[in-house]
């Protein structure tokens, strides 16, 4: 009866979470990297305060592993083409510099430390791979004039 | 005379075939539960991580190798390609040593917990051997030819692997799945939030 209730509660929150918070983030891209980095590298919890305070602690992690899973399983569906545009998108979102941004991204691969726990191994190399080439593209549009690259 | 060698001779070989029958391997009750969370985690991967057809669909869609082609040049085309070879190549193994896995448990310790009749064994046993040659093949095929050289044979060995992982169901149905997940998150590894 107990696990029913609290399953319903983060079921309340996670739709709370979709609405409120995630609702307003466009990028399934930007809505992963938000809720990765609402988790705690040490422990794996989620925290937000203010689910946790309409709701409870635990109710507010279990909704936030829940959309952490459905954004990335929506990242590992995307097309590479969609990937591009995510992230440039999100690129110029991040008021770095492009060639800074791929510099890092190339380098310590952050997209790495972003994936929810328990994702099975085989999804995960999926979007890395997806995420190194969409990158390699980045790299080359901010490199060449896209009528350059057609051509090629 | 005759008579009494013949029957010694005989005694003889029947000590022989009792001291074979004592020694021959038999499926050992222990370590019987950690076998079985074995296959029911090898059927897991096969049925959660490896076999969606989403998710393979998405790893052998040729409208990734489309886009490359066409808005990317000839670096970044080299790259995807080796990634999707990677992959593919990643995936095949996964399936196999995930079957294996299930193999060595079907031939060791299902016995113990399941009756199969004689016809269900051969089934398996059949089923069991073309999936192994099937990703043998395609592992060479991914090898040789890249990775989208036999989308049917992809095809093929998804349906071949389901149709094994049903079967496991059944043997292992008694086990439910949350059991197993219970009992691998018991060991030890990074903590879940959820």
């Amino acid at each position: 009866m107990a696990a029913t209730l609290k399953r319903m509660d983060v079921e309340r929150a996670s739709d709370d979470l979709r609405r409120r918070t995630l609702g307003g983030i466009s990028r399934t891209l930007d809505r992963f990297i938000y809720l990765a980095s609402t988790r705690d590298y040490n422990t794996g919890l989620y925290y937000h305060d203010g689910l946790a305070s309409r709701f409870s602690t635990d109710v507010a992690c279990e909704a936030l592993a829940n959309c952490h899973r459905e954004t990335f399983h929506q990242l590992v569906a995307a097309p590479i083409e969609d990937l591009v545009n995510q992230m440039q998108g999100y690129m110029a979102s991040s008021q770095s510099r492009p060639q800074d941004f791929v510099a890092v991204w190339k380098g310590l691969e952050p997209y790495r430390v972003a994936v929810p726990v328990e994702t099975d191994p085989f999804s995960a190399e999926f979007l890395f791979s997806n995420f190194k080439v969409a990158l390699a593209i980045v790299e080359e549009r901010l490199q060449k004039p896209p009528q350059s690259i057609q051509g090629a | 005379m005759i008579l009494l060698v013949l029957f010694v001779a005989l005694g003889a070989g029947l000590l022989v075939l009792m001291y074979l029958f004592v020694q021959s391997p038999e499926p050992r009750a222990e370590g019987g539960a950690q076998a079985l969370v074995q296959a029911r985690n090898a059927l897991s991967s096969l049925q959660t991580g490896l076999l969606p057809a989403e998710l393979v669909e998405r790893v052998f869609a040729k409208d990734d190798l489309r886009f490359v082609a066409s808005s990317a040049g000839v670096k970044v085309q080299e790259v995807f390609l080796r990634e999707r070879k990677r992959l593919a190549l990643s995936w095949i193994a996964q399936v196999r040593t995930q079957v294996l896995s299930l193999k060595e448990f079907h031939s060791g310790q299902s016995r113990l917990y399941a009756r199969l009749d004689v016809r269900t064994e051969v089934a398996v046993a059949l089923s069991f051997a073309s999936l192994l040659i099937l990703c043998r093949a395609l592992q060479a095929t991914f090898y040789v030819r890249g990775p989208y050289a036999a989308p049917r044979m992809v095809g093929f060995a998804i349906i071949a692997a389901a149709k094994v992982c049903t079967v496991f169901e059944h043997s292992l149905g008694f086990l439910p799945r949350t059991s197993a997940e219970v009992l691998r998150r018991d060991s030890p590894g990074p903590h879940v939030a959820a």
